[in-house]
Formats: C-alpha cells, structure tokens, sequence
C-alpha cells in the first residue's frame, strides 16, 4: 500500500507480514489478513523471499519419507492382548444397567408377589367399591396406592429391558 | 484425517475379545505410530520397542478409553507421552547443535523408495530431506513432537490440541516455535533448502 512514503511504516508491514507466514502457509488466517499478506509479498522482495523459504521447508516437513514398519512388529503386540479377559468381561459389561434399574434397587418386600398381589387386591375392592359408595374420594386414593408396588416393579423392568435392547444394539 | 466413527466401532469389538477387531487397528495405526516412534527417537530399534509398547499399553487399558475423544488423539497422546518418557530417561543429546550424526553416532540415511539412476535434483532433495530429517531430531522433544504430529501424520491444529490436551493458542504458538527453531537451526548450518 502506501507503505513505501514511509519507512517506518515499511518495516511494521514487514515484521508483521513475517509474523503471520506461518499462518498464511497453514491456512488459518482471516480472508482480509490473507490478502493483505498476499499483496504484502507481490511488492516486497524481501518478503517474499522469506515466504519461498518457508514453503519451501513446509513441503519437505509434509514430504518426510514413511519408514516400512520391521516384519515382526504385531507378534509380540498380539502375544500380550489380554483377550480372555475382554472376552470374560463382556457379558458384565453388556449387561451392566444404571443402579436405579437394578431389580434390588426396590426393597425385597416391595417385589414380594404377595405384596403385589395384596396391592392389587385392594385396588380392585376400592375400584370397585367406589361405584356404590357416597364418598369415592378415599377409594381412589386406596386404589392407587394398592397398585404402588405392581407399577413400580413393572415399569422398572421394561425400562431395563429396554436400556439393555439399547446397548446391543449401540454395540 | 482419521475416521473417528469407523475407530468407535472397531475398538468396541476389541472389548469384547475379537481378536480380528485389534488386527485391525494395527493394521490402520501401526505405520503412524512406528514412525512417529522413529522420529522421536531416530533409532529403529528404539522405535520397534516403543512402537509396540504404546500398542501393548493402549490395548491392554481399553476400558479407561473415554469414548468422546477419538481413538486416535488418544492414541497419538500415549504414543507421544511413551516417547517423551523414554528420552527423558535415557537424556539423549538434545540440542547438541554439532549435527550431522545420529544419536549413536553414525551417520545414517534416510530411504527413500528407488527408482533407477537419480538425478542432480532428485540427489538434492534427498539430502536436504535428510539435513531437515537430523534438524528435527535435534529439536526439543516437545517440540519435536507436535512438529511430527502436525507435518509427518497431517493432524490438523484441533486434532493436536486434543491429542496433547492443550488450547488451541497454545498449540499454534508452540508449532510455529518449533517451526522457527528448525528455521534457524538450518541457517545454522548453512544448509540451504
Ligand atoms: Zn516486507
């Protein structure tokens, strides 16, 4: 630009051309900073000359030849896998379920058939009592709260099914 | 540059025992790897041993794999640590500016893949490759190492920044350090490329 009136104002744009070679090489400066580096170089020798240097070492840095990996390099890689282990591990692993849908999660007497069946006992009596009685407010409650245990244990059990069904399918 | 999902997949056969499943992520990383191993290091035995030991390693502590990173930052992390470990230990010569030799001190060549009588230019380059080769053996082994990570295996600067968990900031500056350092340490020399 008018860089060329001033002296001083040359070398900024050269220092701070020469500061972002890098980036302009990479790829990973801003559109605007690129073309003001691009034309930067289009009139500065000096510059540019640097830029040459630095793509030059660039394209031998990227072209640094692959060495062929030795023969033998899995055997002893293969040799200390501890598949048994992963193998043994696996069905732990599958079927490993958050705490909260673990069937001991809810206490043993809360599973108990007969608590179950007693639960639904009363539900059934007050669901049907509430079709006679004056008051059904009470009933309701009592129905509800009978059903408790069956709804716990069953929904506790699609839902680790279902999580279960999810992991293997994820795998 | 890697393919995140395709790795996902293969590494949660690895967990449950298939043997195939671990062939296969050999078969994908173990040129990286042993190279990266061998640039480090610039001796191929070292490299072998190393090579295998990150393998060994990453193999045998699948479980602690933290499946929101991509296998292979995870990898290239073990790899790069394994190697920075084992230079450490030994206290190789870094830095000793009087180049041109190797770390058992021999002069070694690079190989490059032959095809019949060379030309003046191809000669040329191959020097060159080797002088910038030794220069980088020289660099500091952190340095060294995120210069291999970015121009031998093409990581991009995110994908480093997440092999060697550091800010993106941080990586740029260190990369374009190392790649000053190689600059002058060329001039140095009076090597031209
Ligand atoms: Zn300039």
């Amino acid at each position: 630009m008018d860089g060329r009136e001033h002296q001083e104002d040359v070398t900024l744009a050269c220092a701070d051309t020469r500061d972002r070679l890098q980036g302009y090489l990479d790829g990973t400066l801003a559109k605007s900073e690129s073309v003001a580096i691009f034309l930067h170089l289009r009139d500065c020798g000096g510059c540019r000359e640097e830029h040459e240097h630095l793509q030059a070492m660039f394209s031998m840095l990227d072209e640094l030849p692959q060495l062929p990996v030795p023969d033998d390099f899995d055997a002893r890689i293969l040799d200390s896998i501890p598949l048994a282990a992963y193998r043994e591990m696996e069905p732990l692993r599958r079927d490993r379920v958050p705490v909260f849908l673990e069937e001991s999660y809810l206490p043993a007497w809360l599973r108990d058939a007969r608590t179950r069946l007693a639960g639904l006992s009363v539900t059934l009596a007050a669901v049907i009592a509430v079709a006679v009685a004056d008051q059904p407010q009470p009933l309701l409650l009592a129905a509800v709260v009978g059903a408790v245990p069956e709804i716990l244990v069953r929904c506790q059990g699609w839902a680790r099914q279902a999580t279960l069904a999810w992991r293997r399918a994820e795998n | 540059m890697f393919d995140r999902r395709q790795d996902l997949k293969t590494i949660r056969r690895c967990k449950r025992g298939e043997e195939d499943a671990f062939k296969e992520i050999l078969e994908r990383y173990r040129g990286p790897i042993y190279n990266l191993c061998y640039r480090m290091t610039r001796n191929a035995e070292d490299a072998r041993d190393l090579g295998q030991e990150v393998f060994i390693k990453v193999f045998s502590l699948l479980d602690r794999f933290d499946e929101n990173y991509a296998f292979s930052s995870w990898l290239f992390r073990i790899a790069t640590n394994h190697c920075i470990d084992h230079l450490r230990r030994n206290r190789l010569r870094f830095l000793s500016l009087d180049g041109g030799v190797g770390q058992d001190g021999e002069e070694y060549e690079i190989q490059l893949p032959d095809g019949g009588p060379e030309p003046d230019t191809v000669l040329q380059r191959k020097e060159a490759l080797q002088r910038l080769d030794e220069v980088i053996g020289q660099l500091p082994p952190h340095y060294r190492a995120i210069t291999l990570l970015r121009h031998d295996q093409q990581l991009s600067y995110d994908e480093i920044a997440e092999v060697l968990h550091l800010p993106l900031g941080t990586v740029k500056a260190r990369i374009h350090r190392a790649r000053n350092l190689v600059q002058q340490m060329l001039k140095a020399r009076a090597y031209d490329i």
